[in-house]
């Protein structure tokens, strides 16, 4: 008798946890090291405690986001994406309402969270160089980057219109920080074009990190986190923070994403303090939990952009929404030109 | 008034495949369109359709009209973008026609395990990944990498030469990509050379530089046609290899459209800028077709 009601318990136990196993979710971010770090930080840990199975996707495609949107056939639950883009899709209603409880949402970084989105991690684009290229001397400010006399070889910039090349070009060539926004393209484009021909062009984080490893390009504007990865790889690179221009990627789902629930739990989830500080540390990619900091090692605060708090220029991504056509079409009459 | 060469092809033809397909001739015209029915469904489900969809798409989205063919051809980045893919396409096709030419010539020539040592060399190169072979490269064709360090340390140039980023790496990129598919296309109309041919005309009196002009390069004429035709609409699409080894100046079409349809989620403008690669595309094909016939245009 005891043995049958054994016997039960570890049938049902079995039942019950196969059920558990079945629900499954799938997320979708950039692939490369960063989405490792998600892997290991939120969905492994996100299972083990709910028992629903994350299933990676990748990479983000928003030509993919949308077409699944509109076909009403949705296979990804929660997508890591550009904040810009999630201004915009939130307009042409691509997206599903989060619900994030009101005790999370309090700890979130302010500017991190709309009712569409919130932040998966925020980053800097910061200069990027090969420490030894200039004998000792090293670039401080982003007129350092524009600036091939003192500086001479090839900078490697982000290949495709999105904010942030623009933004350094005004303010090396001494646009304030506060007067920014509205861009003005004529500037932007004629400080570029002092350097034009300078310039290779990075595609995605791991051509980045090759151009500058390979001191193809001895500096450049980098996503603040490929940087770090080289240095703590070994490479003789170092960053500059002076000037440093502020952005994150944020979490949505995508409307009619098949499993709602489960999706709304493991943003919960992948956002809260401890969640955000684990990831903080592997990737250097700053959490935008305000209770993370407090859970991290002392020595992995420098390399965040946290602590160069001073330098930080905010991309205006309510701007990038509301004008990225256009200024894609000026980005790439003046690229191909 | 067809080229001089054009009647040669024909009867290069007409002996060429008289073996190959014997009971052709014999057979109705209905006939032999049964079994090729999966693939024409497969065709119609997987181009047609979505071609159809795509010209659809660019008319109608976001609002009935023209205005997306209007922004295309507004600015002057997609003509230069659309004239760059062609200028690339072109060069590559040109350059493999005149690596290919002489490798597949060796190898119909060769003793026979040279013949397999160099076939099978070129042909293992395309079952390697496309993406690694162009990481592959970049390493290689960057001024740091290893050809230009290799030039200094010999001392035969000073600076580094630019290989990479403009249209010399996308050229070679491209065309070691090519260079198969060229070889494999001249294969068949090499193996049945009659090499007596030559000979019949060396008796007459041609020069060798007249042989290859007259004789050789005619007969070989609807092989290296359609393998010229197959590079260059390949290479019209590519994608990966002029991004990565390509400047902006170099962009082709595919990268444009891959960032109005992944990026900006222009479809509208990415479906008009397809629609009219497409076209242009078929009009060179229908060129084409009225110089060698469909048979020597696709690949007979």
């Amino acid at each position: 008798m005891r043995r049958a009601i054994g016997l039960a318990a570890v049938l049902a136990f079995t039942l019950a946890s196969g059920a558990a196993l079945a629900q499954t979710m799938v997320f979708t971010s950039w692939g490369g090291t960063t989405q490792d770090a998600q892997k290991k930080d939120w969905a492994v840990p996100f299972t083990r405690r709910t028992g629903i199975r994350v299933v990676q996707d990748g990479p983000t495609n928003y030509g993919k986001f949308k077409a699944m949107v509109q076909a009403g056939n949705v296979s990804w639950d929660v997508v890591d994406v550009e904040y810009d883009f999630a201004v915009r899709a939130a307009k042409d209603g691509l997206l599903a309402p989060l619900d994030l409880p009101a005790q999370d949402a309090a700890r979130i970084v302010p500017g991190f969270l709309t009712r569409y989105a919130v932040g998966s991690f925020y980053y800097s684009f910061v200069i990027g160089y090969d420490a030894g290229h200039w004998r000792g001397r090293a670039p401080r400010t982003l007129a350092d980057l524009f600036d091939t006399r003192r500086f001479p070889g090839k900078r490697a910039f982000y290949k495709w219109s999105a904010p942030g090349l623009l933004e350094a070009a005004l303010l090396a060539d001494g646009v304030p920080p506060a007067k920014l926004y509205p861009l003005d393209l004529n500037r932007a484009f004629r400080k570029l074009d002092t350097i034009k021909k300078d310039i290779v062009w990075w595609g995605s984080g791991a051509q980045s990190q090759q151009l500058l490893a390979s001191g193809e390009a001895p500096i450049g504007l980098f996503w603040n986190g490929r940087v770090q990865a080289l240095i703590q790889s070994g490479q003789k690179v170092a960053i500059d923070w002076t000037q440093n221009l502020t952005t994150g990627d944020v979490l949505v789902i995508p409307r009619g994403a098949p499993h709602l629930a489960a999706a709304r739990r493991f943003i919960a989830y992948a956002t809260s303090a401890k969640a955000q500080a684990a990831f903080a540390t592997d990737t250097g990619y700053a959490p935008i939990n305000q209770g993370s900091i407090a859970l991290m090692a002392k020595t992995a605060l420098p390399e965040l952009p946290d602590s160069h708090a001073a330098g930080h220029v905010p991309l205006d991504m309510q701007y990038w929404a509301d004008h990225r056509d256009q200024i894609a079409s000026r980005w790439y009459a003046w690229q191909t030109k | 008034m067809p080229a001089p060469g054009a009647i040669a092809v024909r009867e290069a033809q007409g002996t060429g495949l008289a073996g190959a397909r014997p009971a052709r001739g014999a057979r109705g015209r209905g006939e032999g369109f049964a079994p090729a029915v999966p693939a024409l469904a497969l065709l119609l489900c997987c181009f047609a359709l979505p071609v159809l969809a795509l010209l659809l798409r660019s008319l109608l989205d976001p609002r009935p009209g023209l205005e997306n063919y209007a922004a295309l051809l507004a600015t002057g980045t997609y003509y230069r973008v659309l004239a760059n893919t062609f200028l690339v396409a072109g060069t590559v096709t040109a350059v493999t026609v005149l690596l290919g030419l002489p490798l597949a010539w060796f190898l119909a020539v060769a003793p026979a395990f040279w013949a397999r040592l160099v076939f099978g060399i070129v042909v293992l190169s395309m079952w390697t990944n496309l993406l690694a072979r162009t990481y592959a490269w970049m390493v290689l064709l960057q001024s740091t990498g290893v050809i230009n360090r290799a030039l200094i340390a010999l001392g035969l140039v000073s600076a580094p030469l630019p290989l990479i980023d403009n249209l010399t790496g996308v050229t070679i990129g491209m065309v070691y990509i090519m260079l198969p598919f060229m070889v494999l296309s001249l294969r068949m109309p090499l193996a049945a050379l009659d090499r007596e041919t030559f000979r019949a005309a060396a008796l007459c009196g041609a020069s060798r530089w007249q042989a290859f002009w007259r004789v050789f390069l005619p007969l070989l004429m609807p092989g290296l046609a359609s393998g010229a035709l197959m590079i260059f609409v390949m290479a019209l699409g590519y994608y990966i290899t002029p991004s990565l080894l390509g400047g902006t100046s170099n962009m082709m079409l595919a990268e444009l459209i891959a960032q109005l349809v992944q990026s900006l989620l222009q479809w509208g403008v990415a479906g008009a800028a397809a629609f009219v690669l497409l076209a242009i595309t078929l009009s060179l094909y229908a060129v084409q077709v009225r110089l060698f016939g469909v048979r020597g245009a696709a690949g007979g």
